[in-house]
This record gives C-alpha cells, structure tokens and sequence, in this order.
C-alpha cells in the first residue's frame, strides 16, 4: 500500500516536470511532428485492420441473434454502429495502443535510462522529462481521436461488407440502420474517452520507462507493467467516464 | 577549478562514498583511478549533479554547486562536457545530429555556423566522412570518439570522461587519452578522468587520487605513484606481473 501511494507521488512529481516550460519551442515543435508520425501515423493500420475484422464480426454476430423475424432487419446495422462508436474505437482501440504504443514508449525510454542517455541530456542542462515525452503526450492527444474517427469509418464499413457480401442484410437496410436514431452525442462521448486513453497510455508508459533502474531485463519488465497498468487503468476509466458522460 | 568538500553517499543504506575531499585544477587532467566498484563513477556523477549526494559540498568556482535547484544548476551545466562510460549517444539521431544537438538547444546559431562547428568538433576527434551514420553502425571506439565531439561541442569549461579507453586497443586507448590532455590544455578546460588503466595514469596523470571502496586513500601525480607508502595503492598500480618484476629489479 505504501509502495503504491509513493508510486503515485512519483507519477505527479513526474508529469509537473514534464510540463515545465520547455527550453527551445523549435525543437519541440519538430519532436512533435516526429511523433505524430511514429505514434499516430503508423498506428492508423493496425487500427484500420482489427476495426474492419471488427465491424464485420459484430453484424454477422448481431444477425445470427436476431435471426427472429419480430426483428426489423435495419437492427443490425445500428447494432454495429453503436458498438463500434461507444467502445471499440476509443476502448477497445485504446486497449490496442496500450500494446503497440505504450510498450514502445516504455520501452525506447527505458533503453534510453540504461544506456545513460537521459543522464546526457540532463548534464547538458535539458530536461529530459519533458524533452522526451511532452512531444509524445502532445502528439498522442491531437492524434489519437484521428485514429478514433478512422475506427468507426473503417469498422462500419467492415461491418456493410460483411453484411452485403455474406447476404445478412441488404446495402439498404444497414445504411437506413446506421443512420436510424443516430446521436452525434455518441461520437463526441468516444473522443473523450479516446483523450483520457491517450494521456494515460503516454503518460504511464513513459514514467515506466524513465525510472527504470537496471538493464534490459528491467527495460522489458518496465514494458510489461506499461502495458498491464495502462490497460488497467483504462478499463477503470472507461466505467468512470461512461458513468459521468452517459448518465 | 572544482572543489568537493567532505562528500558522502550512499545507497539503500550502503555507503558507496566516505567523506571525500578533493581539489581538480584548471587546465590539467585530474585522474580519478580505482578498481572497479570502488565507487569512481558514483564521485563523478555526484560532481555533476546526476546523483544526489547526503552530505558534502561541491563548488564549481566560487559556486555551491550541492545547493542549487535545477534552474540554477543549468547554467553551470550549459559549460559541463561529459562522456559517458557507454557513450550515451543519443540511438535516433546520426553523428552530425548528436554533435548538434547540444547546439540546436542552447545557441542561436546559424544553421552554417552550426555545421562549421559540428564538422569542426568531428574533425578534432578524427572522425571523418560518419556525419550520416548512426550510433548502432560505429565501433566502441568511433562512439567514445564522438561522444567526445560531443562534450566539446559547446566549449564546455569543465570536462568529465568515465572510463574514456575502456574497452579500446592500446593504440587507440593512448590516442584517446592524448586528445583529452590536448583538449583540456588547448581550451584550458578543468578536465577530470575516470579510469583503471595504468597505461593512462602514466600518460596524463597530472593530478590523480585514488579511491578503494569510497575512501580517497591517496592523492599525488603520476611521479609520485610509483613511490607510496600506500600498499592498497601498490597493490592497484602493481597489480600485473611485468610490473611487479620491474620493481623487483629496482
Ligand atoms: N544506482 C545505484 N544504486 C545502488 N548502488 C549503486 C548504484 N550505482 C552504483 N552503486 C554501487 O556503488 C559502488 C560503486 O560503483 P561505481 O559504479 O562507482 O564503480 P566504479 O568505480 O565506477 O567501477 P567500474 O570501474 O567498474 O566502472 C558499487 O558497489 C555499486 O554497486
Ligand atoms: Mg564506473
């Protein structure tokens, strides 16, 4: 318990130096630019791949359940919408990050702890902290709600071909279904939920990294807990919100 | 100049450094040798600031160094070179960008003048035609090398190197700790070396302590070791066979 609460004192300490004032706005515009590219750009694919496969499954699961013909056949598509907005692109997405992007984050940092190349940057005078990961948490936050939009897109067309081709529902009925009582609300809910994901998924996966103490082993142990308490703590916070925003 | 006043440290309880007291001059290479373990990076990163120490003062000049915050500290750190026993290159960046970097981030130079530079620091270390590879393509002595470049990039005022020619062949172990003496004396740096090699010691050693397990047992130059009274000492600076055999003979 006690581990627990200092660990959480560290993890405060820790963000108010990574949002110190940075040294140079240049050098951070341009790492953020970086990042954009390596955690948000390269991110889009896998996000594309499991939404479609995603999309898909849900219809043909939602049809196989409501095969009863009391059913309106449109039920399906909006099924699929809903799914997809209220937790696969920012939840379920998130999930996903944590294991792409957060053991990548811990990881890189933690290499960097190791090999004392976060001793070089603070003997220069930089601090590291908020060198290293305020660019990420800047990047992961404008990006990642791009990722959330790519998600329903994409899910929701995988969940319209999946239904046309395999012959559940027709091309009409599904795009009547996702259009059927459609709260715009729903997407604004996803996106902040996405926001919170994000802060939490760079933010407890860079403290991972950058107080690791050791070698490698450490730094692959550091990426393991980013994963597992980045995960954890989402799925927390996906009851918390949901309660505060849906309610 | 550079003065540590009765420092101590330890970690989890175990004392790793004992009440050191010590003075490194300007424009010499102060040598700190020790075996391993004995404590010598654990000094040189107190010095700097990258551990926190319990007890002691450090004066750069005429500045507490020990009592500053982290603001404060930057300023004197800005004038700070320091080569890691790994080197520390920064992995995602390329030679030219790692001897940069230290510019982009505290000058307001010129992007020429900043090129001029970098070629001109690489030049120094005698590395040439790498400004476009990466940390991971060079030998561990081109790394040491750049890492140098880097820690000069700057014109720092005080210079540390942990353990510089570890690892490196005796040819271009003694280069390297030429350079360093060249450095210090052509910039007047106030330079201090982390090392167990005994090659180095009679080499550069201009000013040298020793220290054996966080006790500073010994201080002189590289004259004067050869003629202790201190048997740890001995023990250290004789420790190979061919140098037992030619005190014997003496
Ligand atoms: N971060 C740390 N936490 C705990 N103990 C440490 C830490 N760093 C160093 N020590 C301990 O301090 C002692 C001195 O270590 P140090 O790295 O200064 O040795 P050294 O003289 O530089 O040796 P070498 O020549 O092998 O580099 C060792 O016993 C080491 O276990
Ligand atoms: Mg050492």
């Amino acid at each position: 318990m006690i581990h627990f609460l200092t660990q959480v004192g560290r993890y405060f300490m820790f963000l108010r130096k990574v949002f110190a004032k940075p040294e140079k706005h240049s050098i951070y515009y341009r790492q953020t630019m970086r990042e954009l590219v390596y955690l948000g750009l390269y991110s889009a694919g896998i996000i594309a791949i499991i939404a479609f496969f995603m999309g898909a499954v849900i219809t043909l699961q939602t049809a196989y359940n409501t095969q009863n013909p009391i059913y309106p056949k449109y039920l399906i598509g909006l099924g699929c919408r809903d799914s997809i907005i209220l937790e696969f692109s920012s939840t379920v997405a998130a999930l996903i990050l944590a294991g792409k992007v957060g053991s990548n984050i811990s990881s890189e940092i933690g290499t960097m702890r190791v090999t004392e190349q976060i001793d070089a940057l603070e003997i220069m005078g930089v601090n590291s902290a908020s060198y290293l990961i305020l660019p990420k948490i800047i990047a992961t936050l404008l990006f990642n709600p791009v990722l959330t939009l790519i998600g329903i897109i994409v899910g929701i067309f995988g969940g319209w071909l999946a239904g046309t081709v395999s012959g559940v529902i027709t091309s009409e009925n599904f795009i009547y279904g996702i259009q059927y009582a459609f709260t715009p609300y729903y997407i604004v809910y996803s996106l902040i939920k996405t926001l919170f994901f994000a802060f939490i998924i760079t933010s407890i996966s860079a403290f991972q990294g950058y107080y690791v103490d050791g070698g490698s082993l450490e730094v692959g142990r550091a990426s393991t807990k980013a994963v597992v308490y980045s995960s954890i703590l989402i799925l927390l916070f996906n009851v918390i919100l949901t309660q505060l925003l849906l309610s | 100049m550079i003065t540590v006043k009765n420092l101590s440290k330890s970690f989890n309880g175990k004392k790793v450094l004992d009440d050191i007291s010590v003075t490194f001059e300007t424009g010499k290479t102060n040598l700190i040798i020790g075996m391993s373990g004995s404590g010598k990076t654990v000094l040189l990163k107190s010095i700097v600031g990258l551990h926190e120490i319990d007890s002691g003062e450090i004066w750069f000049e005429d500045t507490l160094f020990s009592e500053l915050n982290f603001t404060d500290r930057k300023e004197i750190r800005t004038e700070i070179g320091m080569l890691f026993q790994g080197s520390a290159l920064f992995d995602s960046k390329t030679v030219e960008q790692n001897v940069r970097f230290p510019l982009d981030m505290f000058t307001n130079k010129t992007p020429k003048e900043k090129n001029e530079r970098v070629n001109f620091c690489l030049n120094r270390v005698n590395i040439v035609k790498a400004n476009k590879l990466f940390p991971a393509e060079l030998s561990g002595g081109m790394k040491k090398r750049v890492a140098i470049a880097r820690a000069i990039a700057l014109n720092p005022k005080y210079l540390f190197c942990d353990e510089p020619n570890s690892g490196l062949d005796p040819i271009t172990a003694i280069l390297i700790d030429a350079l360093i003496k060249e450095l210090t004396e052509e910039y007047s740096m106030t330079t201090i070396v982390n090392t167990h090699d005994m090659n180095s010691v009679m080499e550069i050693g201009e000013k040298i302590i020793f220290i054996s397990n966080g006790v500073k047992c010994w201080e002189g130059n590289k004259d004067e070791i050869l003629h202790s009274d201190c048997s740890t000492l001995n023990d250290f600076v004789f420790a190979n066979s061919l140098a037992k055999k030619l005190k014997a003979a003496k």
